[in-house]
């Protein structure tokens, strides 16, 4: 089996998403000791897990602008990467659709292949589209407002009042909760478990040619 | 909710008067009255009144109700008097050695203590941290208290703020307390440093003027709201069915009404019966005593309106107004007690819909894993 690598991932990415991750599942744990302290006690105390809280949500924040600026002045691909073109939401987003839950049984390969210029497939730039454009801005800025009630209070009732923005963060919270145990099953569809995994932590994915793994699975799916 | 034994700003609310006690002040009482009503002067104030004890105390007030006449400690206001239990009484129950040659004999006029009423609420005041700081009346005006259930819920704090600085106090708490401001303004001081069994909501209505700091709202007047009745009782505002008690949907009702844009509901966690058992508490300090006390008790609320005489009326407030998702109270959440049920639900299934793919899908890849091999 031949193989070659390409540098999927480079280093501010990787560390945005690593410390996306770990803010992000932090911020879980101690989100569900702040909101259900009689059933969570995970952390000594009550006033730790709000402190470990607020650094784990600054921490987020701060990486979700290391993604920003890395992408929109760095690479200066935001756009291009995140935003899905005309052919991904006509043919490409069914195609995918397909592959997951139907083809993806039978042993067919992913119709898409991920190269530095097109790293998403159509429902991951769906998805990743709401997920960093939607949900994110709007956990990190009820986040914000809810550390800062006080000086920003004006505009926490503008927004309609704390009970509002506690509603807000908390439910754009469970939606980021469920996108993540969907986004690491998913992460696990690879060729081996491992295969997407890898190249988030080394940079480099390892690209079979067609005379590779995924060829012989398509054609024993064709045999099928 | 039994508030009546409440006493805030009235001391311990002991309505036992000693019998005997008003006996004795009576033959005073109708000797002194039969000397000085002769002299016709009526106190200041439309207002005035002194409900059972109607006329007992005009003759007093007709010079110690006027500030043209008396001056400094011997003035007392006939609006802020007029409405207190004390005034019930009537001044001689304590000003006993009152003679009918007052004023030109100098007497001692006050021999009676708040203890012969307040007994109970002198000694638990005396045993307390506080006692060697001030006495009854370094806190109450004898001539201007009101109950606790008088009050709106953050009229509570300034009696404190009288000595201890607001600046100063913020201070101290932020050292270990996060978010101060807002703690302050939503706690009476009493909730952390009495002793008391068990709290409430409490609900007032708040003006917005975008200057005013969380710990210091502004409480909206009588006269600002009859701008907004239009003359109408200002209750009807929220109680829009007059029956004197808020329901949730009278609440939503009025929060979402874009003509009270400048008014807005706030409200606090004060104690059922707040005692003069004055300390710190160790259990204070952790957060747990109020943010995992669970939502049952934050059930009871009350909503505090403002009377032309300058005190409040509560009105009662159907259960669970704190635990409403987004509109009966907006601006009052306590993190941890008073999350909604409902959201609780909705997130719930918003995490189940993530486990879709790993287990329905999981499952699937798992009987077909050998088309994959």
């Amino acid at each position: 089996m031949s193989e070659k690598k390409v540098y999927l991932q480079p280093v501010p990415v990787r560390i945005w998403h690593w410390l996306n991750a770990l803010g992000i599942v932090t911020l879980c744990i101690s989100g569900a000791q702040i909101r259900f302290p009689e059933y969570v006690a995970i952390f000594s105390s009550y006033r730790s897990a709000i402190l470990l809280h607020n650094t784990a949500g600054i921490v987020v924040a701060l990486s979700f602008s290391i993604w920003f600026f890395y992408y929109k002045i760095v690479a200066g691909n935001l756009a291009d990467i995140y935003i899905p073109k005309k052919s991904d939401l006509t043919t490409g987003l069914f195609r995918q659709v397909v592959f997951y839950f139907f083809a993806y049984f039978f042993g067919a390969p992913n119709p898409h292949h991920a190269t530095p210029e097109n790293k998403f497939n159509p429902l991951q730039k769906s998805a990743y589209l709401g997920i960093m454009f939607v949900l994110m801005p709007i956990v990190s800025l009820s986040g914000i407002l809810l550390m800062n009630v006080g000086p920003m209070r004006e505009i926490v009732l503008l927004i309609g009042g704390l009970k509002i923005l506690v509603a807000i963060h908390f439910l754009s919270c469970c939606s980021l909760s469920a996108f993540i145990l969907t986004h690491v099953y998913l992460a696990t569809l690879g060729s081996t478990p491992m295969a997407y995994l890898k190249p988030m932590w080394t940079g480099w994915e390892k690209v079979e040619d067609v005379k590779g793994a995924c060829h012989e699975n398509k054609q024993s799916y064709q045999q099928n | 909710m039994n508030r009546k034994y409440l006493g805030q700003k009235g001391g311990g609310g002991v309505k036992q008067v000693d019998l005997l006690l008003l006996a004795k002040h009576g033959i005073i009482l109708v000797s002194f009255i039969a000397t000085s009503v002769a002299t016709g002067d009526r106190a200041e104030g439309a207002d005035y009144s002194f409900g059972d004890g109607t006329s007992k105390n005009e003759a007093c007030m007709s010079c110690h109700g006027n500030q043209a006449k008396v001056s400094g400690l011997n003035y007392v206001n006939p609006k802020n008097f007029g409405h207190t239990t004390h005034a019930k009484f009537g001044c001689v129950t304590c000003h006993d050695s009152i003679t009918s040659n007052h004023p030109d004999a100098k007497a001692v006029v006050r021999t009676t203590g708040c203890g012969d009423c307040h007994g109970e609420t002198l000694s638990q005041y005396s045993a307390s941290i506080h006692a060697k700081n001030a006495t009854c009346s370094g806190c109450h005006n004898p001539h201007r208290v009101n109950s606790s259930s008088e009050i709106a819920a953050t009229e509570m704090n300034k009696q404190c703020a009288v000595c201890h600085d607001n600046y100063k106090i913020t201070a101290s708490h932020s050292r270990w307390l996060p978010q101060t401001g807002l703690h302050l303004g939503a706690i009476a001081c009493v909730t952390c440093h009495s002793k008391a069994e068990n709290y409430v909501i409490s609900i007032y209505i708040a003006k917005r003027d975008g200057a005013e700091p969380e710990s210091k709202p502004n409480l909206v007047t009588y006269e600002d709201l009859l701008k907004y009745s239009d003359g109408d009782n200002i209750q009807y505002l929220i109680d829009r069915n007059r029956d004197n008690y808020i329901s949730l949907d009278e609440l939503r009702k009025f929060n979402r009404d874009p003509s009270n844009k400048n008014i807005y509901l706030k409200a606090m966690m004060t104690p059922v019966k707040p005692t003069h058992s004055f300390q710190t508490f160790d259990n204070r300090w952790d957060c747990t005593f109020c943010h995992a006390s669970g939502p049952e008790i934050m059930q009871v609320s009350y909503l505090s309106f403002p009377q032309q005489n300058g005190t409040f009326r509560q009105v009662a407030v159907e259960k669970g107004a704190a635990m409403d998702a987004l509109r009966a109270i907006p601006n009052f959440y306590l993190m941890g007690s008073t999350r909604n049920g409902v959201l609780n639900k909705i997130g719930l299934l918003i995490i189940a819909g993530g486990m879709v793919m790993p287990v329905g899908h999981g499952f699937l890849r798992f009987l077909s894993r050998k088309n994959r091999l």
